[in-house]
């Protein structure tokens, strides 16, 4: 038998030191998404409004009508996806993803997959492909306004994907339609435009967010945030 | 390190480019004629046709003669070109270095054979012998039943080649044992020309160990330098140039067909058929298929040839085929086909160099699947990674190659999103309509009073604006100009509202959301 090196004897001390160094930043083998891991908004009063972010595995809503501020959220959550180097896939059924936009709230588009589904069935069988493949911190899923009779005959179906995946799916809609399947629902409507200034410009938009389901916590909590345009917008 | 070359030989490659495309045909009596017609000469038998006394060169009337159920089929260039490609691909499945040997002619007409160099590979596999039977097996799975043998050079492989019986058997002639190796073996196997044969049989020659037992000197007096090159090749002293290393990725699998075909259906089987055995023969040079050419041999003379974008390269049947339906669907032959031919570059399977300091992303391989699988689903030109264009138009983007790894060799990194100002102040978002929704406008003292729309409805209570943006001035059909406002409208929606110049409409091609 060899001879071990005469260093052999300090590794264990001498990895054990990197691993200290590195600390936080160092990311150890196993399951992409532990099975408890939140994806956060980034947004302080959401993040806490939701119990830390949407959980992974599970099947969570977004809804509300226009400017109510889902896809300002549905950014925040692809901006905290990407930004931690995960990849993310958008399914765009409503075809209403707009790269400059996101790229100005911080997404990194190169980590961003967009599948524009040209109809509900597609956008349901290409989640069922994402969820397959594992590895995506976040899904979302944009539906369109035609499809809300339909989704929700497909919501557990969506649910039971998901589970065990480790991958949030997040679904974006006018208005509520997965029922109880969904592990979390929030509703969004806007309380207040802000223009101002000279020139006169829109300035913020004040919305409301009402944790309206929330299946291991109590629901019924409202808070609000203020959504301010990005230069590119 | 000791050259060792390994020649894989289909004895009769006519028969066997047949059976590969029509492996249904494995056990009936089929004869393969140089020409359609009842005069046309067979070039190839099957075992179960030879039994009936059926022999090549012989006239396809006297075959039928013989055998009533004898199938007969037209010896097809483009099957025969195929098959000696894969021949090549089973042995570039071992080695980067092998080579298709050229048509032999004479007795030796209908053999293909293969050379790849082996030195060193006996590390890869328990022993020569081993060596031998995997490419045997390699070969077997992309349809080819090939004897196999290992000897110091090309000639000398092959001549043990030549002297295997059955498919799948192997031989290895040890170094050092070439000499009793071949001197048993009948001088045939050193392929001389007939008039140097004939010569060397009337003097009574007729093993290499009768030649070689003769001097070298007198007998290249006597019958010139064709009998010193032979015995160069028994003795295993014929300079050889080395074994290339093969560069081309490309592969092609092609079919004539028996009879036209104006139905997609019938055609789906021709190219579930022809799909199988090319991702066969790309699966054993570890490659996965890329962008796809599909050709169509027309019944007028034509041709018609399409490309089929694929996402990722991938090895999945089932998806490639979809795509090739697809594009046959879209738009049809326009005759009927009478050949088929597909065409690939294989590509590297994708591999990712795992970051201790990113989170694992998806497996290379599933995401390859998965982005086939939903190019099938939406579209090939409707996934990918989103990008801003450079464009002043409003929504211009891109979407390009969906390939989230990290920084490869020699590009420099990628800068971050500039992200919000401030990241204490979250973002509003813009949500695109596509296409732009037509808005009934009221205007008063030049700005928008009241909105009339799918999105937004009722009257302009706060709106910023306008800006001009124009651009494309320099040709009509990609001339653009909008006054462009921010406005909420009374139901609270705040909306992008733009009015087209060139149009003379106005819309709403955003929502603030």
């Amino acid at each position: 038998m060899s001879r071990l090196p005469p260093n052999a004897a300090r590794s264990p001390q001498a990895v054990a030191k990197l691993l200290r160094d590195l600390g936080p930043q160092l990311r150890r083998g196993g399951d992409a998404t532990p099975p408890d891991a939140r994806i956060r908004t980034g947004i302080e009063a959401i993040d806490r409004l939701l119990g830390g972010g949407f959980p992974g595995g599970r099947l969570s809503e977004i809804a509300g009508p226009f400017s109510c501020g889902r896809t300002s959220l549905a950014h925040a959550l692809l901006a905290e996806a990407t930004r931690s180097g995960a990849v993310a896939a958008v399914v765009d059924v409503a075809d209403a993803f707009d790269p400059v936009s996101a790229e100005g709230s911080g997404v990194d588009l190169s980590r961003v997959l967009w599948v524009r589904a040209p109809q509900l069935r597609a956008a349901l069988r290409s989640v069922e492909q994402l969820l397959a493949v594992r590895g995506f911190a976040l899904v979302l899923l944009d539906l369109a306004r035609a499809d809300l009779r339909v989704v929700p005959t497909t919501g557990l179906r969506l649910a039971r994907l998901t589970a065990g995946t480790g991958t949030p799916l997040v679904a974006l809609s006018l208005q509520r339609c997965l029922g109880t399947a969904a592990e979390i629902a929030i509703e969004l409507k806007s309380t207040r435009a802000n223009f101002g200034g000279s020139p006169v410009l829109l300035e913020n938009l004040e919305v409301e967010v009402a944790l309206v389901r929330h299946r291991s916590a109590p629901s019924g909590h409202t808070t609000s945030v203020r959504l301010h345009p990005t230069r590119a917008a | 390190m000791r050259t060792r070359i390994a020649c894989l030989r289909v004895p009769d490659m006519p028969l066997v480019a047949t059976l590969r495309a029509h492996p249904e045909l494995a056990d009936e009596p089929l004869v393969i004629a140089a020409a359609a017609g009842p005069r046309a000469e067979i070039v190839a038998v099957s075992p179960a046709a030879a039994r009936h006394g059926v022999q090549s060169r012989a006239s396809v009337a006297h075959a039928r003669a013989l055998c009533a159920n004898l199938c007969v089929r037209v010896a097809s260039p483009a099957l025969e070109q195929a098959a000696r490609s894969a021949l090549l691909d089973a042995a570039l499945s071992c080695s980067p270095r092998a080579e298709i040997a050229a048509r032999a002619s004479g007795a030796w007409a209908s053999e293909a054979t293969a050379y790849l160099d082996a030195s060193g590979l006996d590390a890869l596999f328990p022993s020569e012998a081993g060596l031998a039977a995997a490419l045997a097996a390699r070969a077997g799975k992309l349809g080819l039943p090939v004897g196999v043998a290992l000897a110091a050079s090309r000639s000398l492989a092959r001549i043990a080649a030549r002297q295997l019986r059955r498919p799948g058997e192997v031989c290895v002639v040890p170094p050092g044992d070439e000499a009793p190796f071949v001197a048993p073996q009948p001088l045939d196997l050193l392929d001389p020309d007939d008039v140097l044969a004939e010569r060397l049989t009337h003097f009574g020659l007729h093993t290499v160990g009768d030649l070689l037992a003769l001097p070298r000197r007198e007998l290249g007096s006597r019958l010139g330098p064709d009998v010193l090159r032979l015995i160069a090749v028994a003795c295993g002293e014929a300079r050889e140039a080395p074994v290339p290393v093969f560069q081309t990725r490309a592969l092609s699998e092609a079919i004539d067909l028996e009879y036209a075909i104006d139905r997609l259906e019938p055609l789906r089987f021709v190219l579930r058929g022809l799909l199988s055995r090319l991702l066969d023969r790309l699966e054993a040079r570890h490659l996965a298929c890329g962008e796809l050419t599909l050709g169509l041999a027309l019944a007028s003379g034509g041709r018609d040839v399409r490309r089929v974008a694929v996402a990722a390269p991938t090895l999945e049947l089932r998806v490639l085929l979809q795509h090739l339906l697809q594009v046959l669907e879209t738009r049809s032959p326009p005759d009927a086909v009478v050949g088929v031919q597909l065409e690939t570059e294989g590509s590297a399977p994708r591999s990712d160099q795992l970051d201790l300091f990113r989170p694992a992303g998806p497996a290379p391989a599933a995401l390859g699947r998965a982005l086939a699988e939903l190019a099938v689903l939406c579209g090939s030109d409707r996934i990918g990674a989103p990008a801003v264009a450079d464009d002043h138009r409003p929504d211009a983007f891109g979407l390009g190659h969906f390939q989230p790894t990290g920084v490869g060799p020699g590009t420099a990194k990628p800068q971050p999103p500039a992200g919000p100002e401030d990241p204490q102040r979250p973002s509003l978002a813009l949500r695109a309509l596509r296409p732009p929704v037509t808005a009934a406008v009221r205007v008063s003292q030049g700005r928008p009073d009241s909105v009339r729309s799918a999105v937004a409805n009722g009257r302009v209570v706060r709106w910023a604006g306008p800006w001009r943006t124009t651009g494309g001035w320099w040709t009509p059909e990609e001339r653009f100009a909008y006054d462009c406002f921010d406005v909420q409208t009374s139901d609270g929606t705040v909306s992008r509202l733009r009015f087209d110049r060139v149009q003379r409409v106005w819309q709403i091609d955003a929502v603030y959301d």
